[in-house]
């Protein structure tokens, strides 16, 4: 087995797997038919608890719930300096997405605030407005695709009416998210449009902040001006480091919710028992939403770092090898959950870790769980009824990023 | 029955107050107010309480029996 080029006379992390660790070659960035990558995972977790996978330079993989959220509550030992376990020099920093405890705390702290229940519940009216006008502007049409049309623009015009900028300018937001996303799963053909987009991106905020920059007085609902009157350890927090962390949550926040709403709809869409059934029990919507987040994860992994010579379920981890916490896995796994592989629409202790667990929990989980449940309220509200209008298998971007189905046509009968 | 929080492991995911809400309430930043404390349990949301505690996905809630 060969991994990588070792040094002259040097050991590569190959040469570190014991015996009883399994090796594997998974390269889960080619999209693939839906639901193969929970397939993969499920079959990943029963096979063993760690693998050690020769992808790239080679990295650890963790397949049960256990494992992953010891090594989600470890910061220590896991670092967030890279999350991509192929790529362990990322050229990007997001904040505080790879910031590491103690400095973490700091930088969450500030955004925290905002993401917040309280805050969230602000916007709700918002978010049922927009819900609303998307699904009566679609209603007389009888079919569309629910990724693009309705899953994708929701959460892009809430998250700028949370973050207080024009929603109108979700416009241009989606198709710079699409382009991103299209090259960043590891398309190489992609890869100047996600460069486009990224510097799209950065200069919409670059032009925010400047109309900002004179103000004397930090302007109310506002979170870039909120960002600009801010301090950390006494000192403003500069133009780089609030763009870094205004990119990050366009990426974070609009893609994932976008992707988890798109599974969600393909089961109501082929479960009408449990359409009927969330519509004869608005409560039982935000359960619902939650055991999507469990049984439908978009996150196949999550990558950490090793900062420190560790022995970790019987594997020789040492300082610098990546590691890959199986969320997908972990998410179904029987040795927590009872019927694992079922939508259970009132499921009692759901302990997911579709929002990642430890010091760099998703931030946006209290926004992300409102725009779904509004969704579906309101979807429903209008279109109680619909059916997949495809011929062929549905398919999902791969796990190299976020999953997203790729498209997801629905139609419905259209009263006269 | 009691419910003990745990302040270290807790990060503000919002499972518990969102199960039981009428035992449970969240802070300015998502917090559970009760991080690091001992919660007694009425007997009526001994099944609330039971839910909040199993949905913690950082086991942060331990349950004392009586």
């Amino acid at each position: 087995m060969t991994v990588t080029d070792p040094a002259p006379g040097g050991e590569t992390i190959a040469d570190r797997v014991p015996s009883g660790c399994p090796v594997v070659h998974l390269d889960a960035s080619p999209p693939l038919e839906a639901g193969s990558h929970w397939q993969k995972a499920n079959e990943l977790r029963e096979t063993s608890p760690v693998f050690f996978n020769t992808h790239a330079q080679g990295y650890w993989m963790f397949t049960r719930y256990d494992e992953v959220r010891e090594m989600y509550q470890h910061p220590e030992i896991f670092s967030s300096e890279s999350i991509t376990p192929w790529e362990p020099e990322p050229v990007y920093r997001f904040v505080p997405t790879q910031i590491d405890p103690p400095e973490h705390s700091k930088y969450r702290q500030l955004v925290s605030r905002w993401f917040a229940p309280n805050a969230v519940k602000r916007i709700e009216p918002q978010a049922h407005e927009v819900a609303r006008r998307l699904v009566t502007e679609l209603a007389p049409r009888g079919e569309c695709d629910v990724i693009t049309d309705f899953a994708m623009r929701l959460p892009t015009e809430v998250f700028l009416a949370l973050i207080g900028v024009p929603q109108a300018d979700a416009d241009l937001f989606v198709p710079w998210v699409e382009d991103f996303f299209a090259g960043f799963g590891g398309d190489l053909a992609q890869q100047e449009a996600m460069g486009a987009a990224l510097g799209g991106i950065r200069q919409y905020w670059v032009d925010v902040l400047a109309a900002r920059q004179d103000d004397t007085e930090e302007r109310e609902h506002d979170f870039v001006s909120m960002l600009l009157h801010s301090t950390v350890d006494g000192e403003p927090l500069g133009d780089a480091l609030i763009l870094d962390i205004l990119t990050v949550l366009v990426l974070a926040g609009l893609d994932t919710t976008r992707g988890q709403l798109g599974y969600l709809f393909r089961h109501l869409a082929e479960n009408p028992a449990d359409r009927r059934r969330l519509i004869e029990e608005p409560q039982l919507i935000p359960s619902a939403v939650e055991e999507s987040l469990r049984l439908y994860t978009i996150i196949f992994g999550d990558g950490r770092k090793v900062a420190q010579d560790t022995e970790f379920h019987g594997c020789p981890l040492s300082k610098g090898d990546m590691v890959y916490g199986l969320v997908s896995g972990a998410n179904r796994d029987p040795r927590v959950y009872d019927r694992p592989d079922e939508f259970i629409v009132d499921r009692r202790s759901n302990n997911h870790l579709g929002f990642a667990g430890g010091p760099h929990r998703c931030l946006g989980a209290h926004l992300a769980r409102m725009v779904m449940k509004v969704a579906v309220e309101e979807w429903l509200a209008v279109v109680p009824d619909f059916r997949i209008a495809s011929d062929t298998p549905l398919m999902e971007r791969g796990g190299g990023a976020m999953m997203a189905l790729l498209s997801l046509p629905v139609s419905w009968e259209v009263s006269a | 029955m009691k419910l003990e929080f745990d302040a270290n492991l807790c990060r503000g995911h919002g499972r518990c107050y969102t199960l039981a809400e009428d035992l449970l309430e969240e802070d300015d930043e998502g917090y559970v107010t009760a991080r690091g404390q001992i919660v007694d349990v009425p007997p009526d949301q001994v099944e609330d309480a039971r839910n909040a505690a199993g949905s913690c996905p950082e086991r942060a809630i331990t349950i004392l029996e009586d």
